[in-house]
Formats: structure tokens, C-alpha cells, sequence
């Protein structure tokens, strides 16, 4: 019930802001970060609460992206229901890559899931006909209705991503405070121990991994909508390298941490680019001040020296 | 602390107002600004930095002469690092935030496909000056009203080249051919293309063997093998930059270049300048060349631009100099900033410029500029470098262009 | 897709023995650029991520002693030795922070390092490629051995490359040094309290591998070009290198190195757009069937 009104708030602060001040560039900022934030903290079901480390998730990001902007730009199914599909699609890859990849163990899981994600790029790449290789989709995706929303007007369009993105963390949250959720960090902790109690590792793995892929995917929904087509630059693996720094700089313990890791990034991102063009320089620089001096994720770090205080 | 209002929270809004500074739209000034984006980082920054350079020049010239309107224009530069999705969000951020009334989009084709998107939202006038691919203006469905781009087309060098390589393979009695291609869209596409026309002009022309290294690829060893032992007269490649360097300094170490003649349409100064041993005889289009055309216009550009940054200029240089030029004329004729209005007076413009193959360039009615100098030469390993230049026929290339849209069905 | 090529060229003897050569060729090199990534993920269990900004270093020095010098010999060496003592500082100032961390860490740091040095090698050498050019030496033209042909510098190239691998791998199996490096991976602490100085141990191996990365850069700088960034695709291609083989094996790298080599002479006849793809699809081959790679020891 907390989370309910933790969430329940936050949307109608997000919500309010626009009627106060307009501003284009955070509502640009909140429509990607509502992308971001479903996209890593689906990783951190696997890497924070699963143990799970998948150096290739971007592979379903861009997966829901592209099956997404495909579905809009081919037929004539409306919005939701181009969603929904890109999600199941999504969710179904990630069954069928989980089935290949979860018994492994994890060094291993993690090369495996990054030289899949690597095959994906490629057959993007490759697949011209069909995902338009390295230039994407192009021609943009039709800007229709959905529930009222008119998503070609900036403001719908940061209200529909912003309610989408609590509802999907809402989700996770849920699932991720489940008995299933404390079965997943059991896995973390003692596999063993997990596996005398009588579960079954590999298939909570793959309940797990199929879940975070299909979130993922929902993420990549968002990130087509935002750029109105779908690039390969999605699917790419230093775009899970994104993810997981995210996660790395939010904090793995928490489960706001991803969301507050790809704040930062974004933010990072946005205002270096202002300033200088040297933004590698910089952004590296702040990237090793976070893990050197805070070693490991702010929320962590937080919830580490004000103990207590912060769920 | 009570439920709700958690010390988390504090800190989240503490940061969020720290971080809000930046979004809170700048006041309007009497300048006018201008948002440029580009690649200015990694293995192609030359692309951006050569276009940068170039406007910086612009803007000196525009400035010195008035301004737009009366305003002093001032140029804000961004660095998308040709990520289509970054290229999205600093287009609108360019134009939401900081105020940029025009936009030079000075991206590679993949990110200016992004920002044509941008374009078609936001409605403000924007020309692509670095973006090659056809369909950006060509395929209906993808143009946009207030976009235009101002630089030489795919299309327009398949056609020229195919044209003077035809001319040369028939003078040479080379008809056994291979073909290297970066395996990306503008490798695979540009190929097909010049192929195409090429067996247009020249029937007998046989296609022996291809080869597709991926982009940035660091070794080219197995693909020089493969084209060597294929036993080809010629090699049509489309490599450029970098990685057209590293094939040239490993080919050479495989005599490559004693085995077979060598065309491809992009030695420019700076693969010149990077490549010490460049072999002589290469059949290279004139990307840009400060004595092609042979006017005194030309060379006094070319001879400003590398006393200023001390490099030569690039085609994209060229390119985005002569998209200042149509900004500027379309806004004395309109007397308007406004997109509509510069999209209609930009249509159909035609302008004076040292870079059109009869010291004009036309704005045609798709949006896309035509009778900028295209030229085909050989390599050598003095100055001016490519010698010989034969200009292309503007009548031929929009003849076969013509055709090639009919058959893409965009007429 | 080109299976009539392919056949092709498997029943002509000049075309196998050429794509083998360039195969051998190809493998060498890639190895050559591998072997301080294996050595190090070998040795201290630590992922480099950095190791293509090693590589891309090594190269950059090399092409500016060359401009100050005009001896190669000296670039090759200059660059090793740069490399060796940027590996040492960059193994004590932050890799020994992260030792007991997740892997993440260890990757966030490199990451950063990566994004540092792109940038700083863009405002010392300036963002448009360079080319450092052939040696005088090694401008001579390629021999032709039982029908293959084989410039004479990549003679060179696969000589030191096959040199390192022995070297490499008598070291860690035989030597003192070597047993002493393996076991201080295995249980530091135990090493430690035996008397021998793990820090310094570490320091070394770090040196090692990222002098040789260095040696890789400046030695194949002559025939690649040199760009920020360039590192990137080093890194992918080391890695895959090493996980193939398996991790800390310099054998396995050798051999995983070579498969892979073979892999894209024919498969540049037989796939020719697809030939990245048959990479990773064997990687993902090795990975279900031996995790631990041809030659690695299970974990």
C-alpha cells in the first residue's frame, strides 16, 4: 500500500509540474528518463535481486523498440494494442534467450547474454529489408490517439510516458517484493541453500529473466515513441552498459537506485553537452569520483549512512 | 520523519532544483541563434569539426555584412556523436531551450534521419548538409516540408562515376571487377548503385568477387587476400577516412595496388594527408579540390579555410558554407525567419557559389540541390593531388536520376 | 550468402593455401592484441576493460616517437615501456580499490578510464585519424611461400607474436614468478602472509599486460589507422578472443585466436556480410557446450 502512495504522489507531482512551468527540454528529459528508468531497473531484477549479471539487455530494449515501431509503421493497429505486442514479443525472445543462457553460471551467463545481444545487433545490421540496417526506421512512426492522449502534442506525450513509467516500476516493485521477489535474492545469496528448500534454480531464473526482458521491452516502447522510429543504437551493447551503470550509480540494493542512476546519466548527459564537448572527459571524471569515493550506488550509499531513515 | 515525506524525498527535490537550472529556457536576445549538430567525437569527428570549421568561417562573413535580418547570428554547436536517439533529443533541445531559430543539421545519414523527424514535429527550417543518402529528400514519405539538404546525393556521384569509370574501363580494357564496401548501409547501397549504372554504360563490365569489411574494421588481411587472388583488373571501393588508410597501408604491403587498378570516389586532403604512401593512378572523385573547378573563386576559399584552421577544407566544409549562403539569400527573400516562409523561398533558389560545376547550385523542387562540381581524376603524389578532372554531365545525371526514382517509385 | 564461392575455393589448393596464410595471418595478430587481456583476466581475475585504451595509447606513442625519432625499433619499445608504467599506475590508483567488488565495479572504473583517454588522446593528437606509415625497412615487397603470399612484415609480426605466447605461457606454468602469480589469484591472503609482496606481484602483472597491449598497438600501428576511440573494437575482439579460449589460458587464446582467424578468411568467401555473425554465433557455441572455453579450467 505504500508503494501504491509513494507512487500514487510522485505521478501527480510529475504530472503538476507542466501546469506550472513549461518547460520542453524536461519534459524531453522525463520522456527518456521514463524509457531509462523501466530499462534498468528491469536489469536490476536479474543483477540486484537475482544475482543474475546480463551484459546484453540491451538486446531487448531494442528489440521492443523495433518491434514496436514496426508494428506502428506496417499496420494499422493502434497504439495500445502495438504496445502490448512489442511487449509479448519481447518477453517471449527473452523465454526463448533465457532457456539458452540461465543455466550458466555467472561469469559465463553474462558472456553468453552479451554475445547473443552481439548477434541480435548484427542481424539488425544485416536484416536491411526488414529494420532499414544501420539507419533505422525511418519516416517516423504515426503519432496516433491513445485513451485520449494525442502523443503528437510534447505535453500528452510526457504525461503518457510519465504514467506509463510509474506503472511499470510499480509492476516490478510489486514483483519484486513478492514471495517470488524473496525467492530470487534467496537465489542470490545461497543457491544451494535455495535449491535444499526445494526450488527449482533454473526456472526462477528464467521466470525472472523473461520478466526483466519483457519490462525492458516495455522501456524500448517508450524510447521508439520518443525518437519516433527505432535506431540499432537501441539494441547495441554499450547501451546495456548504460543500464547497467545506471544501476551502478543508483545504488544495486535499492530499488529506486536504478532509477535514480539513469537520472544522473541523463542528467550528466544533458548538461555536459552544453558546456563542453569534451564530455567523455567529463563524464568520466564524475564516473570514477561516484565509484571511488562513494564505491558503491548513491541510494546505497544513502541508506548506508542514514540507516533506518530510508526504506 | 513522516511516512510519505521521506529524507530520500528531500534529497531527490534538493537535487531536482539543482538539476532544473539548466532547463529553464535562456531569455531571447538580439542575436539570432543557430543550432549546428554533428559527429565531433570519435573515428568520423572530421566530419563535424570540417563543417564546424566551415560555418565558423560563415559566420564571420554574414556577420561582417549585416547579419540575417539585421542580427548578428551566433552558431551553438552540439556533438550528437551520431547517435540518432542524442541527435533527436539536441535537435529539440536546440530549438525548446536555447532558442535556435534555423538549424544547420550537419549530422551523417543515420542521425539526420532522426532529426528530419524533429524537423517535421517542431516545423522550423532546417537544412541537412552532410547527409548523402537519397531518400532523405528523395523517397516522399520521408521529406519534410521545412527540410532541405544542401550536399552532393548518392545518386548524382553513382551516376557521374559510373559514367567516367565506364569511359576509363573502356579505354583501359578493364571488364573484370570487385568491388569493397563497408558492410553499412551507405557501403551496400552506394555499391548497388554505381553497379547498376555502371552495367548501364558498360554491358561487358563482370562483377568478379565482392567484399563487405565491417566499418572500423582494424584488419583488412583476409579481405585483400580474397580480392587478390580473385584476379580482378579493377577494384571499385567505397572505404573512406580511416578505414580507407588502413586498407591502403595494408594493401600496399600485399602489392595490391601493382595487381589492380584502384577507383573510388573518396581521396579527399585529409586521406591525402594522412597517407604517406599513397599509391599514384587512383581514379578519385574530387570530394573537394581548390583547383576543381579551375576558378580563381575557389582556390581563394580553399586558400582562406587552410590559413585559418591550418588543415584543408573537406567536402563537408563546401557543403555547409554554401547551406549559409542559400539561408542567407532565402531570408533576404522572404524577409522572414519563419519556416513556412523559408521553405517557400528556398524552393526552386538558385545561387551564386564557387562550388557549382557552372558557378551556380539550384535548390530543386524535392528539396535537394543539384550542378554542384563533380569531377573524377587520378591521384598523384604532388599538388593539386588529383590531376586530370573530367566534370561530370549534369544533363546525363539527372537523366538516369529520373529513372532511378521511378523505379524506387518516389515519382 | 556465397556457399558456390566457398566450395570454390575449398577444392582450389591456391585459394586454401592463401586464406589459410591470411588466416594465420589474421589469427597472429589478433592474438598478438589479446594476449595482455588473457594474461591479466588469467592472472588477477579482473576483466580489463580498459585494454583497447592501452592498445590505442600504445599506437599513438609509437606514431609520435616515430615523428621525433624515425626509428620504429625505438617507437615498439617506447610504447611497451609507456604502456607498462600506465598499466602499474592504473592498477594501484584504482584497480586495487575494486578487487573484492562485483565485476560491475571493476567494469564502471575502466568504463570511465575508457571515456578519459578517448577524450585526451582527441585534444593531444586532434580527432581526425593519422596514419604512421610503413618503416622504411619493411616497404619491400611480399614473399610467396608454397603459393601463399606473406608480406614480410607480418613475418615479423607473427614471430614476436608466437615468441610471447611461449614466453607467456613457460612463465606462468614453470617459472617461480609465474607459480607465485597464480597461486597470489587464487588465495592473496595465504600468498601475503607466506612472505611475498602481493602488491607489488599485482603491479607487475598489470605491467605486463598492459605493455604488451602497448606493444600490439605500436606494432601493428604501421598497417592501422589512428583514431580516439579506436579501442572499442580491440576490446570486443580480445575478448572474444579470451573467453573462447578460455579465460587465462595463453594456449586457449592461441588457438581460439587462430580459429578465429581461419573463421573469417573463409568465411569473407563463404558470408561475406554474415562473417561478424558466424563469430558470435561460435561463441555462443563454446559458451553452451565448454563455458569455460577450450582451454580454460572450470571456475
Amino acid at each position: 500500500m505504500r508503494e501504491i502512495a509513494i507512487a500514487a504522489i510522485s505521478l501527480i507531482v510529475v504530472l503538476a509540474i507542466p501546469l506550472l512551468h513549461r518547460s520542453p527540454a524536461f519534459e524531453d528529459f522525463v520522456i527518456r528518463l521514463s524509457a531509462m528508468a523501466l530499462f534498468a531497473t528491469s536489469l536490476n531484477l536479474l543483477v540486484g535481486n537475482t544475482g543474475m549479471v546480463s551484459f546484453g539487455h540491451g538486446m531487448f530494449y531494442g528489440l521492443g523498440a523495433y518491434a514496436f515501431a514496426l508494428t506502428m509503421q506496417m499496420t494499422d493497429l493502434s497504439l495500445p494494442v502495438a504496445a502490448a505486442l512489442a511487449v509479448l514479443v519481447t518477453a517471449f525472445a527473452a523465454l526463448c534467450v533465457g532457456a539458452i543462457c540461465v543455466r550458466l553460471s555467472t561469469d559465463y551467463f553474462a558472456f553468453i547474454t552479451l554475445a547473443v545481444q552481439m548477434l541480435f545487433y548484427s542481424v539488425i545490421i544485416s536484416w536491411q529489408s526488414l529494420t532499414g540496417g544501420d539507419q533505422g526506421l525511418r519516416g517516423g512512426i504515426p503519432r496516433r490517439e491513445i485513451f485520449g492522449f494525442e502523443l503528437a502534442s510534447q505535453l500528452h506525450m510526457y504525461q503518457f510516458c510519465a504514467i506509463m513509467a510509474v506503472l511499470g516500476l510499480l509492476a516490478l516493485r510489486h514483483i519484486s517484493a513478492s514471495p517470488f521477489g524473496q525467492t530470487l535474492r534467496m537465489i542470490r545469496d545461497n543457491e544451494n541453500r535455495a535449491s535444499f528448500l526445494g526450488i527449482v534454480l533454473w526456472r526462477a531464473r528464467l521466470w525472472a529473466f523473461t520478466i526483466a526482458g519483457a519490462f525492458a521491452g516495455l522501456g524500448g516502447v517508450l524510447a521508439a515513441l520518443f525518437v519516433s522510429g527505432a535506431y540499432p543504437e537501441l539494441a547495441d551493447w554499450p547501451n546495456s552498459g548504460q543500464a547497467i551503470f545506471a544501476v551502478m550509480l543508483g545504488g544495486i540494493n535499492s530499488f529506486l537506485g536504478p532509477v535514480l542512476g539513469a537520472a544522473i546519466l541523463l542528467a550528466l548527459n544533458d548538461v555536459v553537452t552544453r558546456i563542453t564537448e569534451y564530455q567523455g572527459l567529463v563524464l568520466g571524471i564524475v564516473i570514477l569520483a561516484f565509484a571511488l569515493g562513494l564505491r558503491r550506488g548513491v541510494l546505497d550509499f544513502l541508506r548506508l549512512a542514514w540507516p533506518g531513515r530510508i526504506r | 520523519m513522516s511516512r510519505f515525506i521521506t529524507r530520500r524525498k528531500i534529497l531527490a527535490g534538493g537535487a531536482a532544483s539543482l538539476l532544473a537550472a539548466p532547463w529553464v529556457a535562456r531569455a531571447q536576445a538580439n542575436t539570432l541563434r543557430i543550432g549546428m549538430q554533428s559527429i565531433l567525437s570519435g573515428p568520423i569527428a572530421l566530419l563535424g569539426t570540417s563543417s564546424r570549421n566551415s560555418l565558423m568561417m560563415e559566420q564571420d562573413r554574414i556577420n561582417a555584412s549585416g547579419g540575417f535580418l539585421g542580427r548578428q547570428i551566433e552558431f551553438v554547436f552540439r556533438d550528437s556523436k551520431g547517435q540518432p536517439q542524442e541527435a533527436a533529443r539536441i535537435a529539440r533541445e536546440l530549438v525548446n531551450t536555447t532558442g535556435c531559430e534555423l538549424l544547420v543539421d550537419a549530422e551523417a545519414s543515420s542521425a539526420s534521419f532522426a532529426v528530419q523527424e524533429v524537423v517535421r514535429d517542431l516545423g522550423i527550417a532546417c537544412i541537412h548538409t552532410n547527409s548523402e543518402t537519397s531518400s532523405l529528400t528523395a523517397d516522399p514519405k520521408i521529406r519534410a516540408p521545412t527540410a532541405f539538404r544542401v550536399a552532393r546525393q548518392g545518386v548524382h556521384d553513382a551516376v557521374a562515376g559510373s559514367i567516367y569509370l565506364a569511359a576509363f574501363a573502356n579505354d583501359k580494357k578493364l571488364n573484370k571487377w570487385a568491388t569493397c564496401s563497408p558492410d553499412y548501409a551507405y557501403g551496400r547501397d552506394t555499391t548497388a548503385q554505381y553497379l547498376q549504372f555502371f552495367k548501364q554504360f558498360k554491358p561487358d563490365v563482370e562483377v568478379i568477387t565482392d567484399a563487405w569489411p565491417k566499418l572500423g574494421q582494424p584488419d583488412f588481411t583476409e579481405v585483400i587476400t580474397k580480392l587478390i587472388q580473385a584476379k580482378p583488373q579493377a577494384l571499385f571501393t567505397l572505404l573512406y577516412a580511416g578505414d580507407l588508410s588502413a586498407f591502403v597501408n595494408q594493401g600496399n604491403i600485399y602489392a595490391l595496388f601493382s595487381q589492380m587498378t584502384v577507383a573510388t570516389p573518396n581521396v579527399d586532403y585529409p586521406v591525402l594527408a594522412a597517407i604517406k604512401n599513397l599509391p599514384v593512378g587512383i581514379q578519385s572523385a574530387t570530394r573537394y579540390l581548390e583547383t576543381f573547378p579551375d576558378t580563381p573563386a575557389n582556390k581563394e576559399w580553399g586558400q582562406a579555410y587552410l590559413k585559418k584552421w591550418n588543415e584543408r577544407p573537406t567536402n563537408w566544409s563546401w557543403q555547409n558554407a554554401v547551406a549559409m549562403k542559400f539561408y542567407e539569400e532565402a531570408i533576404k527573400k522572404a524577409n522572414s525567419l519563419d519556416g513556412k516562409a523559408l521553405a517557400a523561398a528556398l524552393t526552386g533558389m538558385k545561387i551564386k557559389t564557387p562550388f557549382g560545376a557552372d558557378g551556380t547550385i539550384t535548390m530543386r523542387d524535392d528539396h535537394t540541390t543539384i550542378g554542384y562540381a563533380i569531377g573524377w581524376g587520378q591521384t598523384t603524389t604532388k599538388e593539386p593531388f588529383i590531376v586530370d578532372v573530367k566534370a561530370a554531365d549534369w544533363g546525363k545525371i539527372l537523366e538516369f536520376e529520373t529513372e532511378w526514382k521511378k523505379q524506387q517509385k518516389y515519382i | 550468402m556465397d556457399l558456390s564461392a566457398l566450395g570454390a575455393c575449398l577444392t582450389t589448393s591456391a585459394c586454401v593455401v592463401t586464406q589459410t596464410t591470411s588466416g594465420l595471418i589474421v589469427g597472429m595478430l589478433l592474438f598478438l592484441v589479446a594476449a595482455g587481456l588473457t594474461l591479466i583476466f588469467g592472472v588477477l581475475k579482473v576483466v580489463n576493460f580498459a585494454h583497447g585504451t592501452f592498445y590505442m595509447l600504445g599506437g599513438y606513442v609509437a606514431y609520435s616517437t616515430l615523428g621525433a625519432t624515425d626509428s620504429y625499433t625505438l617507437s615498439v619499445l617506447s610504447a611497451a615501456l609507456a604502456m607498462a608504467l600506465f598499466g602499474v599506475l592504473f592498477e594501484r590508483a584504482l584497480i586495487s580499490r575494486v578487487y573484492g567488488s562485483n565485476v560491475l565495479m571493476q567494469l564502471l572504473i575502466c568504463y570511465a578510464v575508457v571515456l578519459i583517454f578517448d577524450d585526451l588522446v582527441k585534444i593531444v593528437w586532434g580527432p581526425e585519424f593519422h596514419a604512421m606509415g610503413m618503416p622504411v625497412a619493411f616497404q619491400v615487397p611480399p614473399l610467396f611461400i608454397a603459393g601463399g603470399v606473406v608480406p614480410p612484415f607480418y613475418l615479423v609480426l607473427i614471430g614476436i607474436a608466437a615468441l610471447i605466447a611461449i614466453v607467456l605461457s613457460l612463465a606462468l606454468s614453470m617459472t617461480r614468478f609465474g607459480k607465485t602469480v597464480r597461486a597470489a589469484a587464487i588465495n592473496p591472503q595465504m600468498v601475503s602472509a607466506l612472505g611475498v609482496n602481493t602488491t607489488l606481484l599485482f603491479a607487475i602483472v598489470f605491467a605486463i599486460g598492459g605493455g604488451l597491449a602497448g606493444l600490439a598497438g605500436a606494432l601493428a600501428a604501421p598497417v592501422r589507422s589512428l583514431s580516439p576511440g579506436m579501442g572499442f573494437s580491440i576490446l570486443i575482439e580480445s575478448f572474444i578472443v579470451t573467453v573462447i579460449g578460455g579465460m587465462g589460458s595463453i594456449a586457449g587464446a592461441l588457438v581460439a585466436a587462430l580459429m578465429i582467424g581461419m573463421v573469417r578468411g573463409f568465411g569473407t568467401i563463404g558470408f561475406p556480410k554474415f562473417t561478424d555473425g558466424l563469430i558470435y554465433i561460435m561463441m555462443i557455441a563454446i559458451l553452451l557446450l565448454r563455458p569455460q572455453g577450450l582451454f580454460g579450467r572450470r571456475a
